[in-house]
């Protein structure tokens, strides 16, 4: 018997938007509450479920709501309706938003990884396999904005990589780097996932999505078209991108 | 993909509403990286000026010296008050603390979009980690203060002692007025400008550069009931006895415990009420 590790039923996301900033207090007594602002109907009822050690690929064109989903199902952005049932806290990859330019590259790891929920404690355990892991060497002594993108994603993804979550959300994360640290990258992943790990995957690489995910689902405008085997679920999304095109 | 209930056995809701208890234990939960925060931002921050950090210090102790020449030489402000440049300094700094904890405060949600739009955790970090940094800084000025104490001649005094508790009234005020006004700016923007001005405003009810007793016998009822129910008049009084000895008043110094407490109670209510809103739009 399969052992489910997310269930999703009808959920809803909607959010405001304001066209340009958050309205002042100016344009809100000038121009009344509706004006700047607009609601996104970014997600209308999706249903799944995900089971327990699943590695799903999301797929979907630009704005269909796919990164809506994933900030959704990591409890960043609580639904309108519907409900989101969970085994444990799905987390999603990434850790730029915490680091500092300023800041070495040490600084950062430490900084990253509390951020990322580790404790002091298990910090002091993790950080000699992530500065191993980045390759970075003497560089991590120098401040963080002196780094060339790609040492800033080995670092990014050395550090965002050194949780292991039972539910992992990744929303384009894969592709930085040069080619040999792609792989690392994946391997990385893999090993990440184990037997028992759950991976939701928002991806446009193809290639990428069905080397890592067995299942799909394809989202277009906040609905969920199909979803079911990778090579099923692809073909559908691609038979359907050239018939437009 | 099986539709029967019994699957979701074992699954939670992934929102839950939780008990300001068990808030209060997740914000506790996630304290090595509230207090990294700010850490790690004093350390990088000011590296692009020659004097670096030490502009924490030279900042306040500047405006200090500023204030001495206005209120103290030209507007002789000073008249009655033992050691003036110690009772002007401590006012300075103790003020700085709660205008620039309220006014990160107000910032910090705007500040931190990009952080709470990537991680989960209780919201109340952002503003108690912004506040936490303002207490770093505060740290050394005390350091200063105490300097000062010494050279002035006022001695190493028991009554030091007294200071972390005076720290803690002062910074529940704090924190309660920087939760209030970091809600507040969420919703609107407008908020952080204004404030500014309403803290130059409070200054001069606070007794920072001159004393509060001057207010007190000011003909207008108004200006004299802030100043007597501005919590900020007994919190600086008692810093300065701690530094310079004198009167203690415990009436005022216990009114301004509640007042602090309150604030705190209520701030925390009032911002978690939003919890859900900050860092969306």
């Amino acid at each position: 018997m399969t052992e489910l590790s997310m269930r999703v039923r009808d959920l809803h996301v909607d959010y405001e938007v304001f066209t340009e900033r958050r309205a002042s207090l100016r344009q809100r007594i000038v121009a009344g509450q509706g004006s700047g602002r607009r609601v996104i109907h970014a997600l209308k009822g999706v249903s799944f479920d995900v089971n327990r050690g699943d590695a799903i690929g999301v797929i979907g064109s630009n704005g269909s709501g796919k990164s809506t989903l994933l900030s959704a199902l990591a409890g960043l952005l609580p639904p309108t309706s519907g409900e989101i049932l969970v085994s444990a806290e799905p987390k999603l990859l990434g850790v730029g938003a915490a680091l500092l330019p300023a800041a070495t590259g040490y600084r950062n790891i430490r900084l990253g990884c509390l951020a990322l929920g580790m404790s002091a404690h298990e910090l002091d355990d993790a950080i000699g396999d992530i500065v191993e892991f980045t390759e970075l060497g003497e560089a991590l002594e120098r401040p963080l904005k002196t780094y060339s993108s790609g040492m800033r994603a080995r670092l990014h993804f050395a550090i965002s990589t050194a949780v292991r979550p039972e539910i992992l959300l990744i929303d384009e994360a894969l592709s930085v780097g040069d080619r040999a640290f792609r792989q690392k990258s994946r391997e990385r992943i893999e090993s990440l996932l184990g037997d028992a790990g759950t991976l939701l995957l928002v991806s446009h690489s193809m290639d990428e999505v069905t080397r890592l995910c067995r299942r799909g689902l394809w989202i277009e405008k906040g609905v969920l078209r199909a979803t079911g085997p990778i090579d099923e679920v692809i073909a559908r999304y691609t038979e359907a991108t050239n018939a437009t095109e | 993909m099986s539709e029967a209930d019994d699957d979701a056995a074992g699954l939670a809701p992934l929102v839950t509403v939780t008990t300001s208890r068990e808030y209060l234990r997740r914000v506790w939960q996630r304290r090595d990286f509230m207090f990294a925060l700010p850490v790690e931002e004093l350390r990088s921050s000011h590296r692009d000026t020659v004097l670096g950090n030490v502009w924490h210090l030279g900042n306040p102790l500047i405006t200090a010296g500023v204030y001495y020449v206005i209120f103290g030489v030209v507007l002789e402000a000073n008249r009655g008050i033992e050691n003036y440049p110690l009772w002007l300094m401590v006012g300075v700094f103790a003020y700085g603390l709660t205008s620039s904890t309220v006014l990160g405060g107000a910032s910090s949600i705007a500040q931190r979009e990009g952080l709470m739009r990537s991680f989960r955790f209780p919201r109340a970090i952002v503003p108690i980690s912004s506040a936490i940094g303002n207490l770093i800084t505060f740290s050394f000025q005390l350091a200063v203060l105490g300097s000062l104490a010494l050279i002035t001649g006022e001695g190493v005094s028991r009554r030091w002692l007294a200071l972390p508790i005076v720290l803690v009234v002062h910074s529940a005020l704090n924190l309660g007025g920087s939760l209030v006004v970091a809600r507040m700016n969420d919703t609107f923007r407008d908020v952080q400008q204004l404030i500014p001005f309403l803290f130059r405003l409070l200054q001069f009810t606070s007794g920072v550069m001159f004393s509060a007793d001057k207010i007190l016998a000011s003909d207008n009822a108004l200006i004299r009931t802030v100043v007597v129910y501005n919590p900020l008049v007994p919190i600086l009084d008692a810093y300065r006895w701690c530094f310079m000895g004198g009167s203690f008043d415990w009436g005022s110094t216990l009114r301004a415990t509640v007042v602090a407490g309150l604030l705190l109670l209520f701030g925390f209510r009032y911002f978690r009420a939003a919890e859900h809103r900050y860092g969306r739009a």
